[in-house]
């Protein structure tokens, strides 16, 4: 591999000893931060020629502005994060690295096949891939035992589930029950993993082969987005972006005031900090058949700067921090997430929490990632949910709302 | 003139008899007026290059992004005037536009009103100084630290929420959560945190009055509400004037408090500001150039609000001299 591919990129090139600086920049919580810590000083331990330099960003919300600035003035760092819903406009702007040979390569710990297909997304272009999942986050159901039993629910869901009987009718039938106790039925975060697991669930077809989108034509995926949206505009369904801060929507699951909940992981963090962890499991989403089908898989990944004056040590760093060592690494004992990479499942189910954390390895098998074409348009997926957001809050039908999204992805990307 | 011609043979003469130098306090003058405009480049400079870097630079920029369509990384391609057309037709853009004239139409007039009160009966008051450090304490105090402690007041279980809720024997409101509140919520907190300087600057205009026309009212029989309503407010009046121009503006650029306390700008947009739309435009979604048309539309409005305020000041503004 080439030492130096010119550019400048926030570290100097490697020194006459051999040895590099590099700089790795993500964003996370004060926990998430102190892992990468924790594994930047494990790394430095195995390759003291590597200088890793952590430059956190503590909000999701302005990292990417800082990453555009930063890859911008050619002042970006070496290896960084790159979120699922910005990835495509990163790869498309061709200043991240290909990473497909370096993947092939003795150097790799992490080839391409070692991950699980369906999580890159768009972090393969033209047949080229830029960057790799750090991780995963499928929205699985959490659900409340708690809340179930007071609406006079006899039956637990995962246990429906295994038996085949987990339709969405019964969870449907469940909601209501919720509801008519005055409690919120299901929460969801109102992102592109949620309409389109929601529609992909229920049968539908959003997006064809070609990546383009036939969801406004599609009989079954109408019916899945206005059961969507009945279900919301009654206030069944709730969503959680909409909950106050402070008082959101973990604040009423954790005080059983939601039944479900469609989130990720970390949840057994929120969970276990509000010492409610005992009364609450979680199960697939609801098909009509019972028959298990893909949901969206949330995602970060991790690339390399194109113009990086320190390609090998950032290599080195990056697939160590995605292999499955690097994985276990930073989730054991954190719980926030689920492997990408074959061979680091145990972390998932290490101490046997929740009861059915198998599910998340199982949605996460048959999953899948944002859609290419919706990811490679800056900020389409974020106009998408807040057309979806009009049907939720009753402003729009059905059959307008995918209309609408229809007309959107066409003006935005030509499909 | 004759003084002029008398003096002038005399300073020749002193000037002539030091040295080589005809005119050497001149000269000696000359050089500090020099080394006083080099020292007032050199004090102006920093805020010179502040002003070309950080205002007008990005200004030029942001005129120039208006016309094209840029996400910080492609190739910037030319749209003519298709983001302003597409701004102006998009909804989002009209609710940052009412949400922020309604902000500006709450705050400002409740704002102004309150100092202007707290100003008169702080006026008299010997123990003054504390209140003017308890109200003025806000303005000093981080945006970002009194959205947070007010995020926290706000909460149904918060001190704010709980005390309206004991008064009025009523359900605690759901401020951040509830549309119909979350803007009032937002308002609060902006109304609270510029009193401190409103009330500053009206009671040194109190004080400014000459009490020359106020003892002349008191002979002519004006009691204390004629007094305030026919002599001190009118006069007061030009102050009003400069801190309503400059509360509307602000207000027009309300951003960190719905930033932090309304995150995503409350539910159902509730609290998206223009500065916000502008932001999320831009840092959010990464579409520079709409955000640019957005803000072109913010430069506009708050010029044609601040003209009308200035056709109107004519009316009900008045000045001492004026009165004299």
């Amino acid at each position: 591999m080439s030492a130096c591919s010119g550019g400048s990129g926030t570290s100097a090139g490697p020194a006459a000893d051999g040895s590099s600086s590099i700089v790795f920049s993500t964003w996370g919580t004060p926990e998430e931060l102190t892992r990468f810590t924790e594994f930047n000083t494990d790394f430095m331990k195995r390759h003291p020629e590597i200088k890793v330099k952590l430059q956190p960003v503590a909000s999701y919300g302005e990292y990417h502005s800082k990453l555009l600035a930063q890859l911008t003035s050619k002042t970006a760092p070496d290896v960084f994060y790159v979120g699922d819903d910005k990835l495509g406009q990163f790869v498309g702007s061709k200043r991240l690295m290909p990473l497909d040979d370096l993947m092939a390569s003795d150097a790799s710990k992490t080839k391409k096949d070692d991950f699980f297909a369906g999580t890159f997304g768009a972090a393969q272009q033209d047949g080229i891939t830029y960057a790799a999942p750090n991780d995963v986050n499928n929205d699985a159901f959490w659900y409340d035992k708690k809340v179930l039993e007071e609406a006079g629910i006899t039956e637990d869901p995962a246990t429906l589930a295994s038996e085949g009987k987990w339709t969405t009718a019964k969870f449907l039938e469940m909601n209501d029950k919720i509801a008519a106790k005055g409690l919120i039925g299901s929460m969801f975060w109102n992102y592109w993993a949620t309409h389109y697991g929601w529609i992909s669930t229920q049968g539908g077809t959003a997006y064809d082969e070609s990546g383009a989108f036939v969801g406004n034509k599609d009989p079954k995926t109408l019916a899945a987005v206005e059961t969507l949206g009945k279900y919301f505009q009654d206030k069944t369904f709730v969503d959680a972006d909409s909950l106050p801060s402070g008082a959101g929507a973990d604040s009423k699951f954790v005080t059983h005031k939601a039944g479900f909940f469609a989130q990720g992981r970390y949840t057994i963090g929120t969970l276990k900090g509000a010492k409610v962890q005992e009364g609450y499991d979680i199960v697939d989403w609801p098909t009509p058949d019972g028959k298990a089908a893909p949901t969206g898989i949330a995602a970060s990944y991790l690339a390399i700067n194109s113009d990086t004056k320190n390609k090998d040590a950032a290599f080195t760093y990056w697939t160590e921090f995605l292999s499955a060592e690097g994985q276990k690494f930073r989730l054991t004992g954190g719980g926030n997430a689920v492997p990408s990479i074959k061979g680091a499942d145990d972390v998932v189910l290490e101490d046997n929490y929740p009861k059915h954390a198998q599910t998340f390895l199982d949605m996460r098998d048959i999953g899948f990632a944002n859609y290419a074409a919706e990811g490679a348009v800056p900020a389409l997926s974020t106009d998408i949910s807040d057309l979806f957001l009009e049907l939720y809050q009753g402003k729009n039908n059905a059959q307008g709302t995918l209309d609408k999204v229809a007309a959107l992805i066409a003006s935005k990307s030509g499909k | 003139m004759s003084t002029t011609l008398a003096e002038k043979p005399a300073r020749v003469k002193t000037r002539r008899s030091s040295a080589h130098d005809p005119f050497p306090e001149m000269r000696k003058e000359a050089g500090w007026r020099k080394r006083d405009r080099a020292w007032g480049y050199v004090f102006i400079g920093p805020q010179v290059i502040g002003m070309v870097l950080f205002v007008l630079i990005p200004f030029a920029a942001s005129l120039v992004l208006a016309f094209a369509e840029w996400d910080g990384l492609t190739d910037l391609t030319w749209v003519g005037f298709k983001n302003f057309t597409d701004q102006l037709a998009d909804p989002l853009l009209h609710k940052s536009i009412i949400n922020t004239l309604l902000l500006a139409l709450i705050t400002v007039p409740i704002g102004l009103g309150l100092a202007v009160v707290i100003a008169v009966a702080l006026e008299k008051l010997k123990t003054r100084t504390l209140y003017l450090i308890l109200f003025f304490a806000p303005v000093v105090t981080s945006t970002v630290a009194v959205a947070m402690i007010w995020q926290q007041m706000f909460r149904s279980d918060g001190i704010f929420s709980a005390t309206i809720a004991k008064i009025f024997g009523i359900t605690p409101p759901d401020w951040l959560g509830d549309p119909k509140l979350a803007l009032i919520a937002v308002a609060i907190v902006s109304i609270w945190s510029s009193l401190g300087l409103n009330v500053i600057i009206f009671l040194a205009g109190l004080q400014n009055i000459s009490p020359s026309i106020i003892e002349a009212a008191r002979i002519d029989g004006a009691g204390w509400w004629s007094l305030f309503t026919k002599i001190r407010l009118p006069l007061l009046s030009p102050i009003i004037f400069f801190s309503t121009i400059v509360a509307f503006i602000s207000s027009m650029q309300t951003f960190d408090t719905v930033f932090i306390l309304t995150q995503n700008a409350g539910p159902d947009n509730a609290t998206r500001t223009i500065v916000y739309h502008i932001y999320d435009l831009g840092f959010g979604r990464f579409q520079f150039g709409p955000s640019s048309a957005a803000a072109v539309i913010l430069l506009v409005m708050t010029l044609v609000i601040t003209a009308i305020q200035f056709g109107a000041q004519k009316k009900f503004v008045h000045y001492e001299d004026d009165a004299a």
